[in-house]
């Protein structure tokens, strides 16, 4: 398989054969994702760490449920998820997950002004903000398709919503974040 | 202002999150072999080791306690009271979760027992057999629970509305209910959810193991393949006894005493 990565379908068909090579491949390629998804739920590095891990295990036992040929982030993402809120029910905690900026981030390949760095850097402050004072639903969805860019039917078996759902609340949270941005003034 | 959307996306590629585990390299040694594996291939427990200390390793020796079990779940930060070999986790909490309001209309639906059969119709649907304490004679009422919303072997409920000396539960509104149920071991499990104030005792009943748990209210659960809790299963019961018959999971309810309890389990054919 050297010189192009082995896609997914050949992965489970490998891990569904019970070579567990290719399960670790599988890990591997969706740790990052599957981690993520579960941090912005439960806002716990250590609960997600929990809830990606056990995730990861359910779906290496239901392997022989998945369907060949069938998109395997989303299944993945469920079931990563589910144990993320699980975990959140079972501690009655609220959701309290605040994004915050990478420190020294330098976007682009250009480096800016230091003036237009500073005028960039408090628009993403400012948005960042806004998107963290956002509801829970709000900033879930929006964290899940524009953060962690997962697509449509992957940010509904993350948060455990019909893809139609999806796209409505989508559409709401979008529309509240466009009036506080012009309700809420520069600086 | 570009447009929010796509000020959105360049923002997510700036966000602090916090480092990703390398979980491939982490993954326990313990893991059960799946069925249909084939040989010949890399296996876990060859290929990884495993860091001391680690929560994997409180996994790997829950696994190894829990391998006549057959199932693999890890505990992580739960409190686990006992892993025992009927098939079901128990867990003790400080604060039991607030199920369901219980809909109004038969007692199937109220209690989430599935679709009303009879013994014989349900018996036809299974590949197990359905044993009947008969020691309260025939039930008066029989449920079955089949996948999705059931567990993958399906789930049968006995209803014993009034038996003399069992008084009827405020729980459920009825005396009795026995309810049996087997999954693939490895694709479902069963939990079993205890608050501060229920006692859980081991017991053995014509060589079954069992567990008799009384006192405050407990829920019991299932969880799916997908990791799903199936909540519209979570609902709190009164005292049970609960036992292994032969791979199927029969648990007893009731305002029972545990002798009652018991007896009825003694009678299970």
């Amino acid at each position: 398989m050297e010189g192009r990565p082995e896609d997914d379908s050949e992965l489970f068909a490998r891990a569904q054969r019970g070579d567990t090579g290719a399960y670790e491949e599988i890990v591997r390629r969706y740790q990052q994702v599957a981690f993520r998804t579960a941090y912005m739920i439960t806002g716990s590095a250590a609960e997600a760490e929990d809830a990606a891990q056990d995730g990861f295990m359910k779906v290496y036992r239901a392997l022989d449920r998945f369907r060949a040929g069938s998109p395997p982030r989303p299944w993945l993402l469920r079931i990563v998820a589910n144990e993320a809120r699980n975990r959140v029910r079972s501690t009655q905690r609220r959701l309290g997950l605040e994004l915050r900026l990478a420190e020294g981030f330098r976007p682009g390949d250009a480096a800016p002004s230091p003036e237009a760095a500073s005028v960039v850097a408090e628009d993403r402050d400012r948005l960042l903000q806004l998107v963290n004072a956002l509801g829970d639903e709000d900033r879930l969805v929006i964290t899940s398709r524009y953060f962690l860019e997962l697509s449509g039917e992957e940010t509904a078996a993350a948060l455990g919503i019909p893809e139609g759902t999806v796209k409505s609340r989508l559409s709401r949270a979008l529309a509240r974040l466009r009036t506080r941005l012009e309700e809420v003034p520069r600086g | 202002m570009a447009d929010l959307e796509q000020q959105l996306t360049a923002l997510g590629a700036e966000l602090d999150w916090p480092a990703t585990p390398d979980l491939a390299t982490r993954l326990p040694t313990y893991l059960p072999a799946r069925r249909g594996g084939g040989g010949g291939e890399r296996r876990w427990g060859r290929a990884f080791g495993t860091t001391a200390g680690h929560r994997w390793a409180l996994v790997a020796a829950a696994l190894v306690i829990a391998l006549a079990a057959l199932l693999a779940y890890a505990p992580a930060r739960d409190a686990i009271a006992n892993w025992v070999n009927v098939h079901v986790l128990f867990q003790r909490v400080n604060e039991m979760p607030t199920p369901s309001p219980q809909p109004p209309g038969p007692l199937g639906e109220r209690l989430g027992l599935g679709a009303q059969t009879r013994l014989a119709g349900a018996q036809k649907q299974l590949a197990w057999q359905i044993a009947v304490p008969t020691s309260l004679g025939q039930p008066d009422e029989v449920y079955l629970q089949l996948p999705p919303d059931g567990p993958s072997q399906g789930e049968v409920t006995l209803v014993y509305s009034t038996r003399p000396g069992i008084p009827v539960s405020g729980q459920t509104g009825v005396a009795v209910l026995v309810t049996e149920a087997r999954g693939a071991v490895d694709q479902d499990f069963f939990g079993k959810m205890l608050g501060p104030g229920t006692t859980l005792e081991s017991v053995t009943v014509a060589g079954h193991e069992g567990y008799w748990i009384a006192g405050s209210p407990n829920a019991f659960f299932f969880i799916d393949a997908n990791g799903d809790v199936r909540n519209e299963t979570m609902r709190l019961a009164t005292n049970t006894l609960i036992l292994d018959d032969g791979g199927t999971v029969v648990r007893i309810e009731g305002n029972l005493t545990k002798a009652q309890a018991l007896q009825i389990a003694a009678s299970l054919a």
